[in-house]
């Protein structure tokens, strides 16, 4: 569904990628592992058209994305939910939701149908949906950010660190929620600090470091690997 | 109450409704964009030059007249935005700050060169009429300018809090990037931005000119004023401009009557400073904190 190939990157005169490839098939769980700094926003924020890469090219549905913007790339189907959330502070939550189905309500269409599906995920959500988004706590802003991104009816989720700042039962109970999200088709590309967790939920798993991919292979293998026990599983 | 306070404080909230009309024009762009509009001034020259035009020199019946000018002056913001702004945007901030400074001294000479340096007197729907209100005698034309106004700034309002597209601004004036990961066009809610800067400061240049003469300088003061007002306002509040245009629009007026008519813009900025020294964040700053 996804393929991402020879992708490099730079900010100014500092590489940041150097020529990353990697593939999500339909229906995939993938998880993206690396340290801070290795590169994996850069590589989702490449991905859904935020930053120009400076080589390679993307594949989205075997159709090239080349250098269409970052709304044509929601429209094929790419939602990103962003590192921080980055939900609108002074959107009501209701508001939040509404704004994502831009690119494909028309006057007239209804996006009751989505927002009972979003709800249904979050049932927080629905008992705070005239709450302004500042107001929201880390978890509920979290849920805000997945609820939203599903708004715009993906086919491909991209999740930058969904776990962060969550308190541990918190972090399973969204991770709960993206396998439902999978399981009614949506495919996932998920980057995580959280290895374990990722590494519950993903089918397959890549591990970048320095902006290169040094491993990637199915999760069950890459969570009894030596280097990945090491480095990110603390064992 | 004095026949004579009473028309202060009238003609006070009708120029004050002028400056709120300027200032939300400053407060749409510097919200959306984060960029401070210099040339917001000479686009309020603009509107009131292009309803002279319209109204005076081509003698238009004068509801046409206003629709001609305010559609020029939509297409102005636009205009404005595709050659001067959007080149810019992606610069620094001081890059873009001065490019405004400059493109406003252009327009002023450019109006200089259309219009002439000889003010013109723009009629008034009311012409000089006046309405009697408990003795007083109002005119007619500043009952009609803040009546505009309000309507205006009310639509504005359902506009930007009420509507699926008011919200999209507001989630790009939020978080841009996120904004383009939720799919909205940002240069889509600019352009609308610039509309409704062109829509805003053109109402006010047509509403203003019947008050006073329409002069290619005339931009500078009220774009000055329209600033004071936002900063006693709180800067990117909307009912701060509103309550701060005509906090401005009454010190001025009653200023000039009671205490110098010399020194009447320096008690505006005197006031404004008094803002700045006691309560930087302005009357209603506090929203802004808590958008954050
Ligand atoms: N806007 C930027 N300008 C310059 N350098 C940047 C910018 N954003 C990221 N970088 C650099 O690019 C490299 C990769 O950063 P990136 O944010 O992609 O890492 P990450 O893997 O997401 O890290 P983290 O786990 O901390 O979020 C880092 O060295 C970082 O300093
Ligand atoms: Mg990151």
């Amino acid at each position: 569904m996804l393929k991402v190939e020879q992708i490099g990157v730079a900010y100014g005169a500092i590489d940041a990628l150097h020529g990353i490839s990697l593939e999500v098939g339909q229906g995939e769980v993938v998880a993206l592992l690396g340290a801070n700094g290795a590169g994996k926003t850069t590589l989702l924020r490449t991905i859904s058209g935020l930053i120009r890469p400076k080589s390679g090219g993307i594949r989205f549905e075997g159709e090239p994305l080349g250098n269409s913007s970052a709304e044509t790339r929601v429209k094929r189907g790419i939602a990103h939910v962003p590192e921080g959330r980055r939900i609108f502070p002074g959107l009501t939550v209701r508001e939040n939701l509404d704004v994502a189905t831009t690119v494909w309500r028309r006057r007239g269409m209804s996006a009751a149908a989505d927002l009972d599906n979003v709800y249904a995920l979050f049932p927080r959500l629905k008992e705070r949906a005239s709450q302004l988004g500042w107001s929201l706590s880390g978890g509920e802003q979290q849920m805000l950010a997945i609820g939203r991104a599903l708004m715009a009816r993906p086919k491909m989720l991209l999740l930058d660190e969904p776990s962060l700042g969550l308190a541990p039962r918190l972090s399973e109970e969204v991770y709960r929620r993206i396998a439902d999200i999978n399981a009614k088709g949506v495919t996932v590309l998920l980057v995580e600090q959280n290895t374990v967790l990722a590494l519950e939920v993903a089918r397959r798993a890549y591990v970048i470091e320095n902006g290169h991919i040094v491993l990637d292979g199915p999760a069950r293998d890459l969570a009894n690997h030596p280097r990945v026990r090491e480095a990110y599983l603390g064992a | 109450m004095s026949q004579q306070f009473i028309q202060l404080v009238v003609s006070g909230l009708a120029v004050g409704s002028v400056y709120a009309l300027v200032g939300l024009a400053f407060i749409m762009v510097n919200e959306a964009t984060g960029v401070v509009n210099f040339a917001t001034g000479q686009m309020v020259t603009i509107g009131c030059f292009l309803a002279v035009t319209t109204g005076l020199q081509m003698n238009l019946p004068l509801a046409p007249a206003y629709v001609l000018a305010l559609a020029a002056m939509a297409l102005f913001g636009v205009a404005f935005y595709a050659i001067v702004f959007r080149p810019l945007q992606d610069r620094p901030v001081v890059t873009v700050i001065i490019g405004t400074v400059m493109i406003g001294i252009v327009i002023q000479n450019a109006a200089l060169i259309t219009w002439g340096s000889v003010p013109f007197r723009p009629r008034s729907p009311f012409g000089r009429q006046v309405i009697d209100v408990f003795g007083a005698a109002l005119s007619a034309h500043a009952l009609f300018v803040i009546v505009v106004s309000f309507l205006m700034i009310g639509l504005l309002y359902l506009f930007i809090y009420r509507t699926a597209i008011g919200a999209r601004m507001r989630a790009v004036a939020q978080d841009r990037d996120a904004a383009r990961l939720m799919g909205i066009s940002v240069d889509r809610m600019f352009v609308l931005t610039w509309i409704i800067a062109g829509l805003l400061t053109g109402a006010a240049g047509i509403l203003v000119g019947p008050m006073w003469f329409a002069d290619v300088n005339m931009g500078d003061p009220i774009a000055l004023k329209a600033f004071a007002a936002i900063i006693i306002g709180g800067f990117s509040s909307v009912p701060g401009a509103i309550v701060g245009g005509v906090l401005v629009g009454l010190a001025e007026m009653l200023g000039a009557a009671y205490i110098s008519s010399t020194y009447k813009d320096g008690l505006v900025f005197l006031v404004m400073i008094l803002f700045l020294l006691v309560r930087p964040e302005g009357i209603f700053g506090e929203r802004i904190g808590q958008r954050a």
